[in-house]
Formats: C-alpha cells, sequence, structure tokens
C-alpha cells in the first residue's frame, strides 16, 4: 500500500523533524522498520483469516456473504483500473459484469462449452465489445463518457429483457453448475477460493500497472489530460486499453458470480444500482489506492447484507445507499484511507517526507489560496512556482 | 406496409412526445450550460413532480394542472438550493464527475423515499377528459396528450423569451458563454447560476405534471427518461438548446415510428443507437458549438 499511486507533480517541501545534526535519520529509519514489521503482520493475518474463514464459518451463510463480499471486492477493483488510474468514473460498469455473465451461461447452455473455457471466452468476447463501446466513450471528456456507460445499462437491460427467445427475457436463465456431483458446501469452498484468487489476479495486475510507464501516463490523463498529450502520451491509446483491461476483469467476476449462484436475471444483472455500487466502494476507499476498492467493498457490502438479513428488501436501501455515495462525494472524495493515513500521522507525528507529492487539485486549491502572488491563470503555470 | 393514416397518427404522436422531450432536455441544457454538470437526477425530479400531482389529485381531487402551481416555484426553489448548498460545494478540477455521482445520489435517494411513500405500484390518473380524443385528418389524438404538449410548448416559449429578451436572461447567457468576463462586467454569477438550476428544475416540474396526466408512473420509472434525454442532449450537442430541441422532436418521431412496427421496448433503443453513432462518429454532436468539443 505504497502511496506511489499519488501523482505527478513533485514540489520540494520543508524538511520536517531534524533537530541537530547528530542523528536527524536515525528516527525516520526505526519508524520505517516499525511499519515494515506492522505491514507484514498485518498481511500474514489477513492471508490467514482469508484462508481459514471457510473451516471456521459458523454456517454456509457466513460463507455465501463472504463470497458476496469477495464478488463486489473484484468488481471495484476492476472498476478502479478506470476510476482509479484515468479518473473518468463509469456508472454504467454493471454492464460489463451482466454480459460476462449472460455471456458464460449462454456459452453454457447455447454451445454447450464446458463451464470454465466458456467463462475465458465470455471474458474475451466481453472486451472485444468493450473496444468499440470505449472508442465511443473515450473519444470525447468526462460528461459524455458517463453518459456512455449509463446508456450501456440501460440499453442492455431493454435487450436482455426485450430478446426472450435467445436470453429467457424477464423469467430469467439458469445457468447448468459446474460441477454437477458436488454437495452445497463444497461448492461454496471452491467459489469462495476461485473468488479469492481472481481478487487476487485483479490487485497484482492493478499493482503492477500502477508501478509501470503505462501507469504513470494513466495516472497523468487524469491529473491533466491536455498536458499529458502535449508531452506525447499517446492518451487515447491508454484510456481504451485500460477500459478493456477492467471490462475483462469486470465480466470475469460477472461470469464467475453466474457460475456460482446458477440464476440470472436481467434486472438484477443489468442494474445500473450494481454500477453505483462499484463507484461508491472505490470511493470510499479510496481510489488511488491498491487497496482501497477492497476495503470500500468491504464496508458497504457487509452493509448490505446486514440490512438485506435485518430489514428485508425496503426501497430504504436505496436511500442509504444515495446518503452514503452522497456524503462520499462531498466529503471525502479521496476516501477513507488518506483520511485515516492523515490522522494516523498526525499521532505517529513525522510523516511528511522531503520530497511530497501532491496532486494537480490540491496544487491548484494551493495556488488559489495564496491569493494575489499566483498568477491569474494557474492553470497554465503551476510547475515553475515552488 | 403501414397505411398512411397510422404513419400519419404515429407522426403527429411523435411530436407531441419529442414537445416533451425537448422540454425537459432544454432543462438538462441549461444545467450543463451553467457548471458542466450532467444532472442525473432531473427525470428524478420529473417523477416526482408526477407523483405529487397525482397525489394531490387522489387526496383532494384537484385538476393535476393545477398542482403546477405550487410545484413549479417549489422546485425553482429546490434546484437554487441544490446549487448553491450542493454542487457549488464541489472542487472545480473533478466537479464534473463528482456532480454526476452526486446528482446520481439524489435519483437515487428520491426514488428510494417515492417508494417507500407510495410503494412501487403503477399509479395512474383518472380524469373526466382521460380518454376524450380528437379526430385530425383521421388521426386520433387524445386530449392529454395535446394538452401535455402544449404545456412543454408554452414552457419552452416562456424560457425562450426569458432567455432572449430578460435582464436576467442575458445575465444568465453571459455567465455561460464566459464566467469570469460576466463577473467583470458586474454580474452575480452565484447568484444567476442558482437561478439558472431553478429554472432547470422548473421545467421537470411542468413536464411531470404534463407526464402524470397520460401516463402510469412508478418510482423507477425515471431510468427510462433519463437514457433518452441525455442520448438528446448529446445528438443534440452539449449546450445546444436549439439543438436539443431539434434532436427530441427528430428522436421522439422516430421512436413513434418504429413503434408500428416494433414493441415499445425496441423502439427506444433507437435512442441509445443515435448516442453511440453521434459519439463514435461526430462527438461535438449535430448541433453542437464550441461547448461541446471539449465534454
Amino acid at each position: 500500500m505504497r502511496s506511489d499511486s499519488e501523482p505527478r507533480t513533485t514540489t520540494s517541501g520543508s524538511r520536517t523533524g531534524g533537530g541537530g545534526r547528530t542523528g536527524p535519520l536515525a528516527a525516520p529509519i526505526a519508524r520505517h522498520r516499525v511499519a515494515l514489521g506492522m505491514k507484514l503482520l498485518l498481511y500474514a493475518v489477513a492471508l490467514t483469516a482469508l484462508f481459514t474463514f471457510p473451516d471456521v464459518a459458523p454456517s454456509r451463510y457466513e460463507v455465501t456473504v463472504a463470497i458476496t463480499l469477495l464478488n463486489y471486492a473484484v468488481l471495484a477493483t476492476a472498476w478502479n483500473f478506470v476510476g482509479g488510474f484515468t479518473g473518468y468514473i463509469s456508472l454504467g460498469h454493471g454492464a460489463f459484469a451482466g454480459l460476462g455473465a449472460y455471456g458464460t451461461a449462454l456459452l453454457v447452455v447455447k454451445a454447450e462449452l464446458p463451464s470454465f473455457p466458456a467463462l475465458f471466452a465470455a471474458a474475451a468476447l466481453v472486451g472485444l465489445i468493450a473496444v468499440p463501446v470505449g472508442y465511443a466513450a473515450l473519444r470525447v471528456r468526462g460528461a459524455s463518457f458517463v453518459i456512455v456507460s449509463i446508456a450501456l445499462v440501460l440499453v442492455l437491460l431493454l435487450v436482455f429483457q426485450s430478446w426472450a427467445s435467445f436470453t429467457g427475457g424477464s423469467r430469467g436463465m439458469v445457468v447448468p453448475r459446474p460441477f454437477p456431483g458436488m454437495l452445497r458446501t463444497e461448492h461454496h469452498r471452491v467459489f469462495y477460493f476461485l473468488f479469492a484468487a481472481l481478487l487476487a489476479l485483479a490487485l497484482v495486475t492493478w499493482w503492477l500497472i500502477d508501478r509501470s510507464r503505462f501507469g504513470l501516463g494513466l495516472k497523468s490523463i487524469r491529473e491533466d489530460e491536455d498536458k499529458a498529450q502535449a508531452l506525447g502520451t499517446p492518451t487515447f491509446a491508454y484510456k481504451l486499453v485500460v477500459f478493456v483491461v477492467s471490462a475483462v476483469f469486470t465480466a470475469l467476476a460477472g461470469g464467475l458470480y453466474a457460475l456460482w449462484f446458477g440464476d440470472l436475471d436481467p434486472v438484477f444483472q443489468f442494474s445500473i444500482l450494481s454500477g453505483a455500487y462499484m463507484v461508491l466502494m472505490a470511493l470510499l476507499g479510496g481510489v488511488r489506492h491498491l487497496y482501497g476498492p477492497l476495503l470500500g467493498a468491504l464496508v458497504v457490502g457487509y452493509a448490505l447484507e446486514y440490512s438485506k438479513l435485518e430489514y428485508g428488501d425496503t426501497p430504504l436501501h436505496l436511500v442509504t445507499a444515495g446518503l452514503l455515495l452522497a456524503v462520499v462525494v462531498l466529503f471525502m472524495p479521496d476516501g477513507v484511507i488518506p483520511a485515516v493515513r492523515g490522522l494516523a500521522a498526525r499521532f505517529l507525528g513525522g510523516g511528511q517526507s522531503s520530497i511530497r507529492e501532491v496532486t494537480a487539485a490540491e496544487l491548484l486549491h494551493g495556488q488559489r489560496a495564496a491569493g494575489s502572488a499566483a498568477p491569474p491563470d494557474s492553470r497554465t503555470r503551476k510547475e515553475v512556482s515552488s | 406496409m403501414p397505411s398512411a393514416g397510422l404513419v400519419f397518427q404515429s407522426v403527429l404522436l411523435g411530436l407531441l412526445l419529442g414537445g416533451l422531450y425537448a422540454l425537459l432536455a432544454a432543462g438538462l441544457t441549461l444545467y450543463f450550460g451553467i457548471m458542466r454538470v450532467v444532472m442525473i437526477a432531473h427525470s428524478a425530479f420529473l417523477i416526482l413532480a408526477a407523483y405529487l400531482a397525482w397525489w394531490a389529485h387522489r387526496e383532494t381531487g384537484v385538476d393535476p394542472l393545477l398542482t403546477l402551481v405550487v410545484t413549479v416555484p417549489l422546485f425553482f426553489l429546490a434546484g437554487v438550493a441544490l446549487q448553491r448548498l450542493l454542487l457549488s460545494r464541489l472542487s472545480p478540477v473533478t466537479l464534473t464527475m463528482m456532480s454526476v455521482l452526486l446528482t446520481f445520489a439524489i435519483a437515487l435517494v428520491i426514488e428510494g423515499l417515492l417508494g417507500y411513500a407510495f410503494s412501487g405500484t403503477q399509479r395512474r390518473i383518472r380524469l373526466g377528459y382521460s380518454s376524450t380524443s380528437l379526430e385530425l385528418f383521421g388521426a386520433r389524438i387524445a386530449v392529454v396528450k395535446l394538452i401535455g404538449f402544449a404545456l412543454a410548448a408554452l414552457s419552452l416559449l416562456g424560457l425562450y423569451l426569458l432567455l432572449k429578451h430578460s435582464r436576467f436572461g442575458q445575465a444568465l447567457r453571459a455567465t455561460i458563454q464566459h464566467r469570469e468576463a460576466a463577473r467583470l462586467l458586474g454580474i452575480d454569477t452565484d447568484r444567476v447560476a442558482g437561478y439558472g438550476f431553478g429554472l432547470g428544475l422548473a421545467t421537470a416540474a411542468v413536464g411531470g405534471t404534463a407526464l402524470s396526466l397520460d401516463s402510469t408512473i412508478y418510482p423507477s420509472l425515471h431510468w427510462h427518461w433519463i437514457g433518452p434525454l441525455m442520448a438528446i442532449i448529446v445528438v443534440g450537442g452539449l449546450g445546444s438548446v436549439p439543438g436539443a430541441a431539434i434532436a427530441a422532436m427528430t428522436l421522439g418521431m422516430m421512436q413513434s415510428l418504429l413503434q408500428i412496427e416494433l414493441a415499445a421496448t425496441w423502439a427506444q433503443t433507437i435512442f441509445y443507437l443515435a448516442l453511440f453513432g453521434t459519439l463514435a462518429f461526430r462527438p461535438q454532436g449535430f448541433f453542437g458549438g464550441r461547448l461541446a468539443q471539449r465534454f
């Protein structure tokens, strides 16, 4: 969870700590070691919990909740390939999950492919579909992208409901189980680990992109697309590639869900709400961080499952989701991870390194606050100021 | 091949529907022009107004048209409050994306509250003149549809006159064109932007009342409206009111004509086809100006 997903512009801040010349580095190094040790311990605990959970879970219900949470985590992480790196917010990623689910189901039922080859074939097909969609959506900036992403869900819902002869329409569609003879408990156990593996794959891919030159280009798009383009970043190609990668992971999660759950309904598969949940989870956790969407998925997903169990399915869950989204957007658009880290830095002391990374937004804000010293068109001049 | 009479009737119905689309799209265009905000909650407010008209009619028996006296000022104030209290708080750098999420959240809240208050049951207003229709060159047109169109047309005309021929309209257009320059000329752009949002939301109040006259309403209906409306403003060119009106009329008519041969749900896909086609081949829209290029 390094902060190297933070952005572009480096400004030299003031050096903190270090009163005398005797040992200004000793304290930071010790602190670094403690932090590393705690991080390793945290990883160990998390992995142990992950691997032993199906065995210690009190009942089958807990395992199904855990699978649902893992599914949300994969979806939110997959969404974050586009949302986190490029800053383009897609409200329609539910469409790719739905296409992955229906693609897998249709390939199993109509083409009689075995379950898992069908899953991968469906994900590949969704990747192909994402190319023209991304081409139309990414030619233009933000506003139109959002419009296309919502329209995609709505049009697919119409098509999958209307085309009853092919998709089963509103009656839904039953997906054959991948392991016919398996007991239900064992079935859940297998899918628990399959979802965990998919999550690991998504996280590793995100981490690799984050550290690559490709990732740097994507993040430069997020901070200032015009400038990135002017510096020679092939912005359109980058956006399109990462959009397709994101769609493929989303489709894999959707397809795996179809194989696990075994029953599809267009209203739930092509729901605008599922896309909104992905955004909410990623934003709540923090889109600039590897584990942000995972954390958000655990919190939001658990809250969703809990309220479903306690209060049943009332329209009030829409109100809750809406209010939560509004609160996140208004008060912590960077998510809880930066907020918590800020608190931690305050209590542990220090925290700021001599070379600080700030976002373009923070820089602009700081310069506006600086007042008359800043040039009137600070957008074009921000690099030269210290 | 459908008969000429049927085609004529469909064209008329399409035009009547297009009028309503045009009014609502004008509201969306206003928001976009003022703040570069894609207002997802627009159609949720539309359904809210329709529910208010239905509820007032059920409780007191008043004509739904009379609810306009209350809903239009109420929605105007809500629009001003929305802009001044919520949207203006967002950071300007990420405004477009975050405002989409915020208005989306508002749409969810409205849908959830409507579902909670009135349940998900489909509702419809029964009026004395609900089933009356007029004969026009062999086409039968329901009176309620004509009333809805008249409401939409009058409001659009009023909006046009207000924007073109009043001092406030000039200030609003100046704010849309160049905010800093407008401020240098002494326009209180923040207040003008707030009133502009109020006007936009008032179109949803008028549209909702017109909708309640001849449609069955339910809480999640707004998703069926926001898609076509967004397609209209993209095809028309984001930020262009005449473009949105022309696109609304054209697409409304095409939808109506397609319904002769196809089921209603398939006919609605024309909006999305137009949206994808426009973005792939002419991303600035067909009537868009300078604004549309970059969004």
